[in-house]
């Protein structure tokens, strides 16, 4: 049939319509049908799919393809060897303890050694220990770390050209191997020298004695790099004791303090800090006493930082302050007047004001001086002598041992060698004086006449490019040893494991190579049982309590310490000569400008520069890490451009910082510099320790050296005693700019008065500082309630103040469809509700709760240059604020961790459910569910919450965007030996995963997994969190706010200075804190 | 122009054109080969298109510390630049919804392109929450799909879940709104075209024949997804607004932020559709479509909306002042004069002086002037949500942990790469479809009166002279 053409003649739908039938027609005319849907649907048709069987083999085949590529990328291995003969005392997932002690040159602290699976992991403080009670430093705290040190030095070498000679492949010469050829370059005429830094250990005394019977021209010369020799000196002259006293801070009702830094770093911080406290700790408000403690001194140590009063004088005047202050106290109490250097009139004046308070305390007060000048120290002990303060705040019956290094013996010693008078040197442990005193360079030009020089130390070091042979002593958590921090008390140190590479004990060398017949050569620990031989002949009779040697050795292994009576010494009858002594003490330098250079909190001398929890422990006072930084005076216009409030903030905040050329004695280095509240004026300071060369990876920033040395910078007094301060000859303009100014908190403050340059009007300076135009918002800053504080005299105003606070919060908080005594009552009736209390007044801001959280929890080490972009990860800081007048300011710390928040801002904002909230008030992070979206972070109000911002722990399944710290070859991480140091029961966290403190939830499953098994509830007082264990003054108390006769209820209950950082946004937090209270004399600044 | 124009009412479409001529005028930019100018644009588009691609896997690949963010500062340009394409994405929607309810018929001569701007704007948008994620192959956890870990559901109070509701339903609504405005223009090129062309236009154009009945349908269609839209052009920004408001820091915490941040949206998304408008009329030859009159008009719009958006900024400021609330008054003073003072400055002169300008009828008519007035808007709005993002963050409770931001180069190039994401998405555009919606534009050619004045106009008003004088 002709179709009939259509007259449409472009678009047409289909066939019926070119063919023009009739029937669609019809159904084009009748355009508004309806399709007869739901017919076709009955019929099956529109379920019709095109998909087939062939579609789908399709698409299973190109599935497991892309699978099997998917699947087939390199995954790296990671073994795990279970045991094939399980120790017995080591069960899979459970910790054993080890009581030992950290002992490094001076400084000690008795610890348990947390292992598992026989590896150390943690150290706790020992608390049976009278010295310590438990306490910690953040030095003790990261030694578990250098025990896994990759850069240690894995057993004997020969030294060639002032590197360490090691065969391309193999090991490396044998022990055997050594020995002969260092026997052989020994004869029993030689005039040897033993040079190390303070030992405290008995044994090692007793294997010198030993080593010297077979060497009869052995010396030993001691010395400290923070030294501590005239104190010694000055002892023996006024009492005949070279040693420390025994410093009782507790009993001190004034304490005063010429630039001893006895909380931080001066002997025994830890002991001395657990003293201090117990009197600045307020528990009734009622009768609210403190002692009084003054500190005189040009830079804001930590232990100033906690001072009540600060007298600013130069480090050049330090010696006349303490005439003054004899003079002042011998004309009350009819001492010989002396004759001395004067001070200017204010510090003078405010020196007299201090003598009479002492005055009024005889008996009850302390007068201690860091100098480093006999004069000064003989004047010193005529002061506490004068004020009878001996035998009662201070005495030598339990003297101490903490310092024996004697800076005259050192120079006598650098003299000899240069005269070619010494045959031998032994470099004990890990002393260094290649780069820790004053003349390095004539200590390394006498290395040269040397004919033997052998350093015992375990990690590259300055020293030992300058030797022979290094012979690697063991790490202490490897070793055997003993040690007498103080007459009466000893501590025993035992190995935590097997020594990880070929090292041996220094004592153990020194006597194989004499040949002493003392030594059981062929025992399975030879060291062992020399020191078990010593104790039984030496130590074990001095006793009374054990009637065994074997019952009084394992209870001393068990417990670590053994402390005995001593006979008191009663009788003090000072014999110094006070008037030589003032003509001994320094002479003010009348220079315009001069520099102090304090031992700083972490790196001490530098002996831990290679210990990055330590390098990124933020500096207490200035709060940078990885480096030394140039304290400046705020205000300060030395003809650079520190310019005084404008800049504070500004440019710092930027992670810029300036450089300066400080030209001191003609040596000129650069120094980042940090403005510095608290820094007297024409006053400069730059901590020591810093500017190691030749250290192992870790010891570097970025591949440089971590900050400056100020070691040539330092002096030698007539009496040939290390000072520690010069006069500065000049300090350039800004030079450069550190645009890795890696600092984790500015100035800010809570209100530092000062008086604007501008106006004339004594105003808040950060609040003034902190905007970039116009004049500052006054206010602003101090009246937010994150901190109170208040003078003694004012603690009751304080108590009403936070009440008024707290009821208008609370009204505050009351406005809600969800009060939250009802929450309370629902979720937390039954069971725990954990929480914590922080007591501001006792923290000191030593910074041991960080590296315990750090060592605790695997926070990783990010390096300076994420420090410098705020990448910092530690889950616990310590904000250090400071308050009063801008010049001479006081301090709070304020630890500062997870508020753990029962109406937490973080939770409700997490749109993938990371972050609830326990049943136990516990705030938690599921880090598997975690998708990095950040909001929580900025939800919340503390700042706590921590992000992986790169692959830090390298726990990406990809190696090739691992993170490295300091450029190193294996990224700090991922090498075998540094993750032994984590804790198994802690995850390590990936990439884009958002973290933070978790009340240490780990120990709190330990907790109940062990009340569990004892078929009992669990207690409070079983769980202790890392910060709360490390704390040397117990400033922080963990426990169950159910618990109505717990010890945190015991903080909390009847507490008028409680309170919580910003109550008033309902955050409900269960951290605690208490008010800090100074007991500042107001009048002395008047 | 011989058409018996009103001086009250000035035409939609000017230059006497006939429905052919606008099928000509509008389609013929697709039908050609695209001129020098589209071609070194689209190159330079790529190119940035190119560096987000690169940006965006470096970020995934070393992770998000290869941005300057922080430990205070979380969000950063991320956020800043997720809320700006967001607000930029509001106008299509408006335009196309909230007028068409209100019969504001000049909005066929921009409401396709703006549409289309719209969806390209929250697809730049929609890239930011998902970068940002630290580890985005766990995107997929904020979805609610059944799993096997137990009863686990996302954090339905979690206002970032919202954003995923919110911005997913706007992204559908809106795309269907434009491919729905699309389907007869679709068609019309499909008559026009052959071979190929022709096939694809035909699969896109679902089988329009231009039916009385698809009419009808398209016309529903139509109406209710404005009435969809409409509400969602308000929620969407509400819901991204709660992203801080329903915070607890000082500069976030404010109820203010709902209506402010979609008064803001429009502002920037009606000076976006200006500088793309501008650009467009001028290279495609389309000034008779989209006249000085729309150009007005979307500058009252911005002039009101810059008003609303500059009273909200002094409310803020007075609520902080009048609140007596310390952390509020010191974040916003603060704002003004604290490190990032030069983004407040930026923020009010671009958003709230700047477009006091179009109170002058004269400036409202400049087109030189409206683009450089859409590109200080533009700038004005991102500096906007970088105060309330960055200067809020960089400095909230505790003073210990203030902080300062600057981006990286990686978070500039991420940002500059969505700028060619989104101009590379346009130009393609502008080639493949019609950027005026012909069939909505044809039925405004005349209005209710109007003479005929197409061809021959001036023949038949000369035979109906004659007629009459006859």
């Amino acid at each position: 049939m002709e179709q009939k053409k259509n007259n449409q003649k472009d678009i047409w739908i289909g066939t019926d319509q070119l063919s023009n039938d009739p029937a669609y027609q019809e159904i084009s005319n009748r355009e508004f049908t309806e399709l007869p849907v739901t017919d076709q649907l009955t019929e099956g048709k529109a379920l019709d799919t095109s998909s087939n069987r062939r579609d789908f083999l399709k698409y299973l085949g190109f599935g497991l393809g892309a699978a099997t590529i998917a699947s087939s990328c390199d995954i790296p291995v990671k073994k795990a060897i279970p045991y094939v003969v399980k120790p017995d005392e080591i069960v899979p997932g459970v910790a054993s303890y080890y009581a030992s002690s950290f002992v490094r040159g001076g400084d000690y602290c008795p610890v348990l050694v947390k292992t598992r699976e026989g590896r150390p992991i943690k150290v706790e403080g020992n608390s049976l220990s009278s010295l310590t009670r438990g306490g910690t430093s953040a030095r003790a705290q990261a030694s578990v770390l250098s025990l896994y040190d990759t850069s240690r030095i894995t057993g004997p070498f020969r030294i060639v050209d002032g590197r360490i000679d090691k065969p391309r492949r193999g090991m490396g010469p044998g022990w055997n191997e050594i020995d002969e050829e260092i026997t052989g370059q020994l004869n029993s005429n030689a005039q040897i020298r033993i040079l190390g830094n303070t030992n405290m250990s008995p044994t090692t005394d007793k294997a010198i004695a030993d080593f010297t019977a077979q060497f009869p021209n052995t010396q030993v010369v001691m010395y400290d790099p923070v030294s501590s020799s005239a104190l010694l000196q000055a002892n023996e002259q006024s009492f005949g004791q070279f040693a420390v006293p025994d410093y009782h801070f507790d009993k001190a009702r004034v304490i005063v303090s010429f630039d001893a830094d006895f909380l931080g770093t001066w002997i025994s911080p830890v002991e001395y800090a657990a003293d201090y406290i117990r009197n600045r700790k307020i528990k009734d408000i009622s009768k609210a006493e403190m002692s009084r403690h003054y500190q005189v001194e040009n830079h804001m140590s930590l232990t100033g930082s906690n001072a009540d009063n600060r007298i600013l004088v130069k480090p050049s005047e330090q010696g006349a302050a303490i005439v003054a202050l004899y003079n002042a106290i011998a004309a009350e109490r009819g001492g010989q007047r002396v004759s001395g250097p004067s001070l200017p009139d204010t510090a003078a004046g405010k020196i007299q004001r201090m003598a009479r308070d002492l005055l009024d305390n005889v008996g009850n007060s302390l007068v201690v001086s860091g100098s480093n000048n006999v004069g000064e120290q003989v004047l010193v002990n005529a002061i506490n002598a004068m004020l009878d303060n001996y035998g009662r705040t201070l005495d030598f019956t339990h003297a101490s041992q903490q310092r024996r290094g004697n800076d005259q013996d050192l120079q006598a010693l650098i003299r000899e060698m240069n005269n070619g008078g010494v045959d031998a040197i032994f470099i004990m442990d890990g002393a260094n004086p290649a780069y820790d005193i004053p003349n390095a360079d004539e200590f390394r030009s006498g290395m040269e006449q040397v004919g033997l020089k052998v350093t015992f130390t375990g990690d590259p070091n300055e020293t030992l490019a300058l030797c022979d042979y290094v012979t690697p002593t063991h790490h202490y958590l490897e070793s055997w040893g003993d040690v007498m921090p103080k007459k009466g008390h000893y501590s025993l140190i035992q190995p935590t494991i097997t020594p990880l590479f070929r090292t041996r004990q220094s004592e153990e060398s020194l006597l194989r190579w004499a040949g002493s017949d003392q030594l059981n050569k062929e025992a399975e620990q030879p060291y062992l049982e020399y020191l078990k031989a010593h104790w039984e002949s030496a130590i074990f009779p001095q006793q009374n309590q054990f009637a065994t040697f074997r019952s009084f050795w394992d209870s001393t292994l068990h417990d670590g310490i053994f402390e005995m009576t001593q006979p008191e010494v009663t009788e003090y009858a000072f014999g110094g000569d006070v008037a030589q002594a003032a003509r001994q003490v320094r002479q003010p330098s009348g220079a315009e400008l001069e520099i102090s250079f304090p031992e700083s909190v972490q790196m001490g001398g530098g002996q831990y520069a290679n210990n990055p929890w330590l390098q990124e422990m933020p500096d207490p006072i200035n709060r940078c890490v990885w480096g030394n930084y140039l304290a400046i005076p705020v205000g300060w216009d030395g003809g650079n451009n520190f310019t005084s409030f404008k800049s504070l903030n500004q440019r710092e905040a930027r992670g810029e910082a300036d450089v300066v050329e400080v030209d001191i004695i003609g040596r000129v280095q650069p120094a980042t510099c940090v403005r510095q509240f608290g820094q007297m004026h024409g006053t400069l300071s730059l901590a020591l320790g810093y500017g190691r060369e030749n250290t192992g990876q870790m010891g570097r920033a970025l591949g440089e050296r971590v900050g400056v040395s100020v070691y040539p910078w330092l002096s030698i007094d007539e009496n040939g005693n290390t000072q520690y301060y010069a006069t500065v000859s000049s300090v350039s303009e800004k030079v450069d700019t550190d645009s890795m100014f890696a600092c984790v908190q500015y100035h800010h403050t809570m209100g530092v008065k000062g008086v604007d340059p501008e106006t004339g009007d004594t105003i808040n300076v950060d609040e003034k500082a902190s905007m970039a135009i116009a004049e500052g918002y006054q206010g602003g800053i101090t009246e937010r309630s994150i901190i109170f504080k208040a003078n003694l005299k004012e603690v009751q105003d304080l108590a009403h103040h936070i009440e008024e606070h707290r009821e208008e919060a609370a009204h505050l908080n009351d406005a809600t469809l969800y009060p939250y005594e009802e929450y309370k009552e629902k979720y937390y009736s039954q069971g725990h509700h954990w929480g914590m209390h922080v007591d501001l007044n006792a923290c000191i801001g030593c910074g041991a709760c960080q590296v315990a959280c750090v060592a605790e929890n695997n926070v990783p080490i990010v390096g300076k240059d994420e420090v410098a972009r705020h990448h910092e990860m530690t889950w616990l800081r310590i904000d250090r604020y400071f308050y009063g007048d801008y010049e001479n300011p006081n301090v709070v710390y304020q630890p500062m961790m997870c508020q753990h928040c029962d109406n937490a801002p973080c939770e409700n904002v997490c749109p993938v459910n990371a972050v609830n909230h326990s049943s136990e008030g516990l705030n938690q992070m599921i880090y598997n569910r975690c998708i990095g979206t950040r909001y929580c972070a900025n939800n919340c109000p503390y700042k706590v919450r921590r992000f992986n911002w790169l692959d830090y722990t390298t726990a990406d399944m990809f190696p090739a965007n691992e993170y490295t710290v300091n450029d190193e070859e294996l990224p700090f991480g991922a090498d075998n030996l540094t993750r032994m140091v984590l804790n198994p029961d802690v995850t390590v966290r990936s990439r884009g995963v958002m973290e933070k403190c978790t009340f240490c939830v780990q120990r709190l499953q330990e907790g109940k997994l062990t009340a569990k098994r004892e078929s009992r509830r669990l207690r409070d007082e079983d769980v202790k969190t890392a910060c709360q264990t490390a704390c040397p003054t117990g400033a922080i108390v963990f426990g169950d706010f159910n618990n109505q006769d717990g010890p945190l209820n015991e903080m909390l209950i009847d507490n008028p200075l409680n309170y919580l950082v910003l109550e008033e946004i309902n955050t409900q937090t269960a951290v605690n804190y208490s008010a800090k209270i100074n007991n500042r004399d107001e009048e002395l600044d008047a | 122009m011989s058409a018996v124009v009103s001086p009250i009412r000035e035409p939609l479409i000017t230059g006497g054109k006939s429905y052919h001529d606008i099928t000509e005028d509008i389609c013929s930019p697709t039908e050609k080969t695209p001129n020098l100018a589209w071609v070194i644009a689209f190159i330079i588009s790529v190119a940035f298109l190119g560096l987000f691609v690169f940006t965006v896997l470096w970020t995934v690949w070393y992770g998000i510390g290869t941005w300057n963010l922080n430990r205070t500062i979380g969000w950063g340009w991320d956020i800043t630049n997720f809320v700006w394409w967001i607000g930029i994405g509001h106008a299509g929607t408006l335009i196309s919804a909230i007028l068409l309810l209100f019969r504001q018929k000049w909005r066929t001569g921009v409401n396709r392109a703006a549409e289309a701007m719209t969806i390209f704007a929250v697809i730049c948008a929609g890239q930011f929450p998902l970068i940002h994620m630290g580890r985005i192959w766990l995107a997929f956890f904020i979805f609610p799909y059944p799993n096997t870990r137990g009863p686990l559901w996302p954090n339905f109070n979690s206002p970032l879940l919202w954003d995923v509701f919110a911005i997913s339903t706007y992204f559908t609504v809106s795309l269907l709104f434009w491919y729905t405005g699309l389907v007869p223009d679709l068609a019309t090129l499909r008559d026009r075209s052959k071979g190929l062309r022709r096939k694809i236009y035909n699969f896109f154009s679902f089988g329009w024949t231009g039916a009385a009945k698809h009419w009808q349908r398209f016309e529903s269609l139509s109406l209710v997804l404005a009435g969809l839209a409409t509400p969602l052009v308000l929620s969407v920004h509400t819901i991204v607004s709660f992203d801080f408001a329903t915070s607890v820091i000082p500069g976030w915490h404010t109820t203010i932020f709902p209506p402010y941040f979609v008064a803001g949206a429009i502002f920037s998304g009606f000076a976006m559709v200006q500088t793309l408008m501008i650009i467009t009329r001028k290279v495609l030859n389309l000034q008779d479509y989209i006249t000085l009159q729309h150009i007005e008009s979307m500058n009252k719009v911005i002039l009101l909306t810059g008003m609303i958006v500059g009273t909200a900024y002094l409310t803020e400021l007075f609520v902080a002042w009048y609140s007596g609330y310390i952390y509020e008054q010191y974040a916003f003073y603060n704002r003004v004069f604290g490190p990032y003072y030069w983004a407040y400055i930026g923020m009010m002169s671009c958003n709230v002086l700047s477009p006091q300008i179009f109170w002058f009828k004269k400036m409202r008519r400049s087109v030189v002037v409206t683009f450089l007035m859409s590109i200080f808007v533009n700038i004005g709005m991102w500096f906007e949500r970088f105060v309330i993002i960055g200067t809020t963050l960089a400095r909230d409770y505790l003073p210990s942990s203030w902080s300062y931001y600057v981006p990286t180069w990686v978070e500039i190039g991420i940002f500059l790469g969505t700028l060619g994401l989104f101009f590379t998405l346009y130009l393609i555009f502008t080639r493949v479809a019609p950027v005026v919606a012909v069939a909505e534009v044809k039925s405004i050619l005349k209005s209710s009166g109007d003479q005929y004045t197409g061809p021959n106009a001036h023949q038949q008003a000369a035979v109906q002279k004659e007629k009459a004088a006859e």
